[in-house]
């Protein structure tokens, strides 16, 4: 009984209910409705990868939703208000991103919180500053106006895979938005970082056995630290990708997402037991996530109904993750 | 088998001891190994067997003493650093990710890396596979730690401690789990281990392996190393009574004048019939009689414990059964047990027992609340009548009944759980380890408390590790084995070299 | 000999700690005082008593829930829902306590599902409730829409809101109610010991043969009910109901106000009674900052950084006994 059972049951999940869907509405398995959902999902996969790593780290991010909505405010104000160059501003937005992670992680390892009461407080702190350092209320102004930074802008880009491909022609292939390149840039990241590097492999053993990481002369509070630090980075990246496709930020930016990035990632393997998790199947998550959603509008289910599902999938993913759990559990003292 | 004698020290303690605060629990131990020596630790709970090995891994820092290392003294007080200098422990729980290869497991924490940062993994490998030959310990480095069994798990725990080349293994009650073929093949590896001139400190309760494959033992007692020689320099019964002590003696001359009850009123309160957990006890059976106290004694790891959670509903029952009033059940939880008339004082009073905050009233009450409510109200009056008649009749210290239980002496402590499940008047009372950590005073209250009970009817059941309070106290005496019920007798006729004997596993 | 000890510094904390509470609030709403003379008026303490009537109410209700090592993320959405409930109770014709009844059995029925999930199948609470959450908050959204519904105007349902007792507001009298019967739970009855004994020892209680799922259970149906309690009120309050009340933050105060109450978050000690005293602590902070002009933002770090401060405090107070 494999881990990778879930991953391969979630590949089947994910292509049945595509394949549902595709019949079920002739607009689904169209190019301009998979572009929607990989412009619109790209990001909450990003985010779901970032969420990835505390869970493995046996903690949860609840913060990521106000972490973005921090970011993209800051990237606003240093652009709209100091008028400083995307190239400048988007830096320094993602390192107020990555620094917010931090601060997680330290609240976490040296007050010893509980990393849901420490994230749920920032999750209340960053919002807050959202809120404070809001341009758009100083200067009501710019309310109205949208952002025309040239390197800012170039980032809601589109990238044409049909005709590089040179298959425009036969069929019309769904142009990738530069969320999704980033993505893919992410996952190949973080999948490097899980499995290739000894940083992914101390975050596991800290996650799967703290005591041992710690006999093993690991640094558990800087292996956590490091995994809010790294949530709270993309968290920037998705920031500044949002910033660029809706060319503002407003205090709302980044509202609810919690709920999806930590569905996504369970959904995706990343147990909340710790020790275990890689960054391809919270991207199956998310868009897994994505195209139910989607799907489900388009064959006419309304917003509401998509929260209650949402929180549904949710209670169905934690709850297979923890029978899953119970049943290792149970198998090992037999197995002896 | 024995290593030349005279030979190099590999391990070198002098003068350790530890003490907390005004407790010693180690008193100035000398303690040396050979290289290529298997010496084995055997010792009651509370020996001082536990801080014994804590010092010499790191995790406790002595308060007196020196360790040397092959002649060189070492850093202490940190098991990492202790790892890094040469001295290993194989604890009983795992310290494995189960979620990673044996591979990562093995160089855990300082996984090999390239250039650019990445795990070698082909430099982990090769290190691995000769590790593997050189040690002769099969195992595949790219399983799953997870999926291993157990005993397979312990030799990638003794793989581990190799690759940081441990010279010197502490390994704690290794074959707990293990099935018998299992424990054969891990005392292979250590025979293996012992040609390579690794020095092993084999830490067990289960005599027949320590006869089996060390070359000599030392045996603890009240904090100190009170014999210590060649395994081929005693025997079983010789070592099992230096373990327990001479107390003994006494005891049963002590014990000869008590009125002994066997089989107390003749009528069975509780049967049990062939019981087993898997990989953890087997086929028990036994009968427990009203107006009887039945005492099942062993050494520590012969699963007494995990019986009663079985029977109680507090931990799994693979097999068997047990009759009470003449019907066959199973518990599923300790709330069946309780309503069937079943009581049970847990062995760890601070852990599985006590409310710590609550008063002395509180928690006598908890396990018969619907006695002192009415519809869920609480009757003050009714509580108060309950918390003073349980305050006399044990005797409890301070007779306050708002006092906080975690004020109280551990004698009292015990006491206030022992009139909580007196309360319930259930029809059978299972003690597991009623008087650790009690002073004399106290244990003599609860011994006069529990043969007065027994007088009265009541049908009792204890575990005890302390043969002297064993030799006092029973009508008769079970003896458990490595999970298995090896002989029950009266405890009057009991010969006490017998019972020695028995509970070594001979 | 080393417990006789532990006695000692135990009584040392337990007294100062049992005044350290009343006395911090006295001295933080001394500071505003001296700010703004206006903030001991009568009418601000009173106004102050009246808006923390529905935080009060359901942080009464989470008490049980956080001394069992437990949490409810959901209350938010359900305080929506059970205001619209009562509202088509009402719509539909039937008498006011009827409606008052539908609300809060819609809180309990919510309230029953987070404790099954948790208590029986054994999942995190952070997670169901957050999941709930988002359930309920759908559920709301379908049955009522995203916008305001006008109460019919009826003078008994707006009373619970808006009346008067012996020139009291009701609302603060029924803050009052559900003080003392949670008081009265938690010293009179099993219940309530019960509660106290998970709390302090899990294991021991589940081998004292205690129902500790159920009893769980219960605390969960408890934190629906109340917080159905205060959607009614607050309903009542502003003479509509929608899906949308409730917002993001309702979750935060009423988990503040517990653990300024000194409850423990990872389960143990608590009192509804020390929860009272949260509650008014809590009022008096967004009282005085809203007298000084602090800005909703800032308010909301603030009480990110509240509950930080007091988490902290606490866990180094349980250490150190």
């Amino acid at each position: 009984m494999l881990r990778r059972f879930p991953g391969f049951a979630l590949l089947c999940l994910f292509v049945v209910l595509f394949a549902l869907f595709s019949v079920f509405s002739r607009r689904f398995l169209s190019a301009a409705n998979i572009e929607d959902i990989l412009s619109g999902y790209s990001f909450m996969a990003i985010l779901a990868i970032g969420q990835a790593f505390p869970i493995i780290a046996r903690g949860v991010d609840l913060s990521v939703g106000s972490n973005v909505g921090l970011g993209a405010m800051v990237l606003f104000d240093l652009n709209m208000i100091f008028g400083l160059p995307g190239y400048a501003a988007i830096p320094m937005a993602i390192a107020v991103c990555a620094l917010a992670g931090t601060l997680n992680g330290l609240l976490v390892t040296l007050l010893k919180l509980q990393p849901f009461v420490a994230t749920l407080a920032t999750l209340a702190a960053y919002r807050g500053g959202v809120y404070a350092i809001s341009g758009r209320q100083l200067y009501p102004e710019l309310a109205t106006q949208s952002i025309r930074d040239p390197w800012i802008r170039s980032l809601d880009a589109y990238v044409d895979v049909g005709r590089w491909i040179g298959l425009a022609r036969l069929v019309k292939l769904p142009s990738l938005p530069l969320s999704f390149i980033v993505l893919v840039v992410v996952a190949f990241a973080a999948q490097t970082v899980l499995s290739r590097t000894r940083f992914g492999l101390d975050l596991k053993t800290v996650g799967g056995n703290p005591e041992a990481a710690h006999l093993a002369g690991i640094s558990v509070n800087r292996v956590q630290v490091a995994a809010y630090t790294l949530s709270g980075l993309c968290a920037g990246l998705v920031a500044v990708v949002l910033v660029a496709r809706f060319t503002t930020a407003t205090e709302a930016t980044g509202t609810g997402m919690e709920l999806p990035t930590i569905a996504a990632a369970v959904i995706g393997g990343a147990s909340l037991q710790g020790g275990v998790g890689n960054a391809l199947g919270p991207i199956l998550g998310a868009f897994l996530l994505g195209i139910t959603l989607v799907g489900l509008t388009l064959i006419g289910v309304s917003q509401f109904t998509q929260q209650i599902l949402t929180g549904l999938i949710l209670l169905g993913a934690v709850w297979y993750d923890r029978a899953t759990w119970d049943r290792q559990q149970a198998a090992a003292a037999r197995n002896g | 088998m024995m290593a030349p004698e005279g030979g190099p020290k590999l391990l070198r303690a002098n003068g350790v001891g530890k003490r907390f605060g005004s407790i010693e629990a180690l008193r100035p131990t000398n303690f040396s190994v050979e290289a290529g020596e298997v010496r084995g630790l055997v010792g009651s709970n509370g020996a001082g067997k536990s801080t014994l090995i804590k010092v010499l891994t790191g995790a406790y820092r002595p308060t007196t003493g020196e360790i040397l290392l092959n002649n060189e003294v070492m850093q202490l007080g940190d098991p990492h650093t202790m790892l890094r200098q040469g001295i290993a422990c194989i604890y009983q729980h795992s310290s494995l990710v189960s979620s990673l290869s044996v591979l990562d497991n093995i160089f855990l924490g300082r996984q090999p890396i390239t250039r650019f940062g990445l795990v070698d993994s082909r430099r982990q490998q090769l290190e691995a596979e000769s590790l593997i030959a050189e040690y002769r310990i099969e195992v595949d480095p790219s399983a799953k730690v997870g999926l291993l069994s157990t005993v397979k798990q312990k030799e990638v725990e003794i793989l581990k401690a190799l690759a940081l080349r441990a010279r010197l293994i502490f390994m704690d009650e290794p074959t707990a789990w293990l099935s018998h073929s299992e424990v054969q093949k891990l005392h292979r590896t250590i025979m293996d281990l012992k040609t390579k001139n690794v020095g092993i400190v084999y830490v067990s309760h289960v005599l027949d392996e320590v006869f089996r494959v060390c070359d000599s033992v030392s045996i603890m007692r009240d904090g100190a190393i009170v014999w210590e020689g060649a395994i081929a320099d005693i025997d079983r019964p010789k070592l099992v009574n230096i373990m327990v002590g001479e107390k003994l003696g006494r005891a049963s001359l002590e014990a000869g004048a008590q009125v002994r009850r066997p089989r107390g009123t003749g009528e069975i309160r509780l049967s049990c019939r062939a019981l087993g957990r898997k990989n953890v006890f087997y086929d028990v059976s036994f009968d427990l009689y009203a107006g009887e106290i039945l005492c099942i004694t062993g050494l520590v790891g012969a699963k007494r414990s995990d019986v009663v959670h079985s029977i109680f509903g507090s931990a799994p029952l693979d097999e068997g059964y047990i009759e009470m009033s003449g019907r066959k059940i199973r518990f599923r939880s300790p709330k069946e047990a309780i309503s069937n008339g079943f009581g049970l004082v847990p062995e760890d009073r601070r852990r599985d027992g006590l409310l710590s905050a609550h008063s002395i009233s509180d928690n006598l009450v908890l396990v018969v609340l619907e006695k002192v409510s009415r519809f869920g109200v609480l009757d003050r009056a009714a509580r108060r009548r309950l918390a003073a008649r349980q305050m006399d009749s044990l005797a409890i210290v301070p007779r306050n009944p708002s006092a906080v239980v975690s004020g109280l002496s551990g004698g009292n402590q015990q006491k206030v759980l022992i009139g909580k499940w007196l309360e319930a008047a259930p029809s059978v009372l299972v003690l597991d380890e009623p008087t650790v950590g009690i002073d004399v005073g106290a244990k003599a209250e609860i011994y006069a408390k529990l043969r007065a009970i027994r007088d009265a009817g009541q049908a009792v059941l204890i575990i005890s590790s302390d043969l002297e309070e064993v030799m006092t106290i029973s009508d008769r005496i079970a003896i458990m084995v490595n999970g298995r019920l090896e002989a029950i007798h009266d405890a009057g006729a009991a010969n006490r070299e017998k019972i020695l004997a028995e509970i070594g596993g001979d | 000999m080393a417990e006789r000890l532990s006695n000692l510094s135990r009584a040392k904390q337990l007294i100062p700690s049992a005044f350290a509470l009343p006395f911090s609030l006295f001295f933080v709403a001394g500071i505003f005082a001296m700010l703004k003379p206006a903030f001991m008026s009568v009418d601000n303490v009173v106004g102050i008593v009246h808006r923390m009537a529905t935080v009060g109410i359901m942080a009464e209700g989470m008490t049980f829930v956080i001394m069992t090592g437990g949490i409810d993320l959901s209350v938010g959405p359900v305080l929506a829902i059970a205001g619209l409930v009562s509202f088509f109770i009402l719509q539909y014709g039937a008498p006011v306590f009827v409606a008052v009844l539908g609300g809060v059995g819609t809180g309990a029925v919510i309230g029953a599902i987070n404790g099954a999930a948790i208590a029986f199948f054994k999942l995190p609470a952070i997670i169901v409730t957050l999941a709930t959450l988002s359930i309920v908050r759908g559920s709301a959204l379908i049955v009522g829409g995203p916008i305001l519904h006008q109460l019919p105007g009826g003078l008994a349902y707006s009373f619970i809101g808006t009346g008067f007792v012996l020139s009291v507001p009701f609302s603060i009298w029924l803050f009052a109610g559900v003080v003392t019967v949670m008081a009265l739970l938690q010293t009179q009855t099993t219940f309530g010991l019960q509660v106290a004994a998970i709390g302090d020892n899990q294991r021991a209680s589940f081998l004292s043969g205690r129902p500790v799922r159920s009893v769980k259970l219960a605390t969960y149906i408890i934190c629906g009910s109340t917080a159905a309690l205060a959607g009614i009120i607050q309903s009542s309050q502003v003479y509509t109901a929608s899906a949308t009340f409730g917002e993001f933050g309702t979750e935060l105060d009423v988990i503040a106000a517990v653990v300024l109450g000194g409850t423990n978050l990872q389960g143990g000690k608590g009192s509804v009674l020390r929860t009272v005293i949260g509650v008014l602590f809590l009022g008096v902070i967004s009282s005085g900052l809203n007298i000084l002009n602090v800005p909703v933002d800032a308010q909301l770090i603030a009480k990110g950084l509240i509950i930080v401060v007091a988490l902290s405090l606490g866990a180094r107070a349980e250490t150190s006994e």
